[in-house]
């Protein structure tokens, strides 16, 4: 048996070893690498930007997913939050499956500890989880009467009376929905809300859901999407670069610009915000927690990991044409 | 009348909501009305019926000592514990219900997701093959995409996730846009037989 044939037959379990570290070790040993800011992912950032400081301009936040696809979603999660506490929009969420409720309270938790200012029923409004069965009355209410359609909050708080209502009363104002799935949970929020009340819709999908949402990004009925941990990684640059930005001249951030984007990058080695760009180095004091950058961390193992994938495809296929029978030439 | 019943209810809601759709008046949206305070009443039930038929069939199971009868007994010891839990304590931060979300759903979920990328890097390996033209070029383009998502594939060539864009926005979006439309086309010539009463496959066999 020479060494293609022992290829061919390799025990799976090395595949497994092979798999197990190249993930584990970038994760352990993170390193700075650059990332590439897509349309999509900028859309939507520019989109619940033009909401900030905005009284009657509010975003929803859907989670329809569970614990499995967390690596891929929280992190978004998180940098949409931290966008609207950083930049005073106002941001609701709302679940209608049970496995999302505690994923939907994580979440908020985590993004609101570096923001003691932000406060429930003010700042953000934790609608809680609502039975699906009550998802197309509650979806279809909301086109005329969000406080009407939800009834109360996960606090059990009628939300009406709350202060964040405010100027917010249909999808006019609740203009964004920003559906967190690893399905085409998102479909129904284009067919009932945007279709129908023209709301703006976007999606946070995992990966392998990425390529059935293009047709509707094309169409504008989604007007932008996070497309798994890359969309996670991008939105957590563009927060870093222009919401959470900080100096004398933009004390509350910077407006988005796509020169500025391309440009500059943030090494996320350093636990204070930096930035690196053409112009040169700026470093800040505004900390940078793992929580803000996990999702660029996790790309560092999924780099490797899909080169490790192709560097498989190539061995198996070099193992396979090798091996492969010849035709007989003496017939 | 075990079928029929159910049938005329079904034909009946079915027009009531197309005419709803497609004909504004008052008495259109007070019917709306009507069946969003059925629909709020109608979900209560179903949890109810959830939990009942989960304790019955793991009851059963249980009773019998059939195969693998202690993962029955787990089940259903998880959801009286998670719920009481909830119940007793409510399910906010610092919770023992959320510290089971936290510590025993958030890992073992992760973890059963996770396994997938074992099963993927050892599927590529062992069945991935250039074994025909259009083998190849889904191996090429899987290449492509792959590169493209990573910083490494922009770090090596700008036109890595330039050309990976290119293929998720025209032939990836030509094929689902097509699917899409069968789709759409299959659902609607499906929802017809329902409401004309040509399909009742629905109403099971009995």
């Amino acid at each position: 048996m020479n060494i293609f044939q022992r290829m061919q037959n390799i025990d799976r379990r090395w595949i497994y070893l092979v798999v197990a570290l190249c993930i584990i070790i970038p994760l352990l040993i993170p390193f700075n690498s650059k990332t590439y800011v897509t349309d999509p992912s900028s859309n939507l950032y520019q989109k619940i930007d033009s909401f900030a400081g905005k009284e009657d301009k509010a975003v929803l936040l859907s989670f329809s997913h569970d614990a499995s696809t967390m690596a891929e979603l929280f992190p978004m999660e998180v940098s949409i939050l931290r966008h609207c506490f950083e930049r005073n929009i106002k941001v609701f969420t709302i679940c209608f499956s049970p496995p999302s409720a505690p994923l939907m309270a994580y979440a908020l938790n985590v993004a609101k500890e570096d923001y003691p200012n932000s406060q429930s029923g003010v700042d953000y409004c934790n609608f809680g989880y609502k039975p699906y069965g009550l998802f197309l009355p509650i979806v279809l209410g909301m086109g005329d009467d969000v406080a009407e359609a939800v009834q109360t909050d996960a606090d059990g708080r009628k939300i009406k009376n709350l202060e964040i209502m405010n100027g917010i009363r249909n999808y006019d104002d609740l203009n964004l929905i920003v559906d967190f799935a690893a399905s085409a949970a998102v479909f129904s929020w284009i067919t009932y809300a945007r279709v129908r009340f023209g709301a703006n819709v976007a999606a946070g999908v995992t990966a392998v859901m990425a390529a059935d949402n293009y047709p509707y990004l094309q169409s504008g009925q989604l007007v932008g999407m996070l497309s798994g941990l890359k969309g996670a990684a991008e939105y957590e640059k563009l927060v870093d670069v222009f919401a959470a930005y900080e100096d004398a001249d933009n004390p509350n951030g910077r407006k988005y610009s796509p020169e500025v984007i391309k440009d500059t990058w943030v090494p996320i080695m350093s636990k204070k915000i930096s930035y690196d760009s053409s112009q040169g180095n700026i470093d800040t004091d505004v900390p940078l927690p793992y929580k803000f950058k996990m999702a660029r961390i996790g790309m560092n193992a999924q780099s490797i990991a899909h080169i490790m994938i192709i560097v498989f495809i190539i061995l198996g296929n070099i193992g396979y044409f090798t091996t492969r029978k010849k035709p007989d030439e003496t017939i | 009348m075990k079928r029929q019943i159910p049938l005329i209810i079904v034909i009946t809601l079915g027009f009531l909501f197309v005419a709803h759709t497609f004909i504004p008046s008052k008495a259109s949206v007070d019917f709306y009305d009507w069946w969003v305070s059925w629909a709020k009443a109608i979900s209560p039930f179903a949890v109810v019926l959830g939990i009942l038929s989960l304790f019955m069939v793991h009851g059963t199971k249980i009773q019998r000592k059939a195969p693998n009868w202690q993962y029955s007994v787990v089940t259903l010891l998880a959801l009286v514990v998670t719920a009481v839990s909830g119940f007793a304590w409510g399910t906010n931060e610092g919770t023992p219900f959320l510290w089971l979300f936290q510590n025993v759903q958030m890992p073992m979920s992760a973890t059963m997701f996770s396994l997938l990328a074992f099963y993927i890097a050892s599927a590529a390996y062992k069945a991935f093959r250039a074994k025909s033209p259009q083998a190849t070029v889904l191996l090429i383009a899987a290449f492509i995409v792959m590169m493209g998502q990573v910083p490494i594939g922009a770090a090596i060539s700008k036109w890595i996730p330039e050309t990976a864009q290119w293929i998720l926005n025209v032939p990836n979006l030509a094929a689902k846009r097509g699917i899409a439309t069968g789709v759409g086309l299959g659902m609607t010539a499906t929802s017809l037989k329902i409401l004309l009463g040509i399909e009742r496959t629905y109403l099971g066999s009995d």
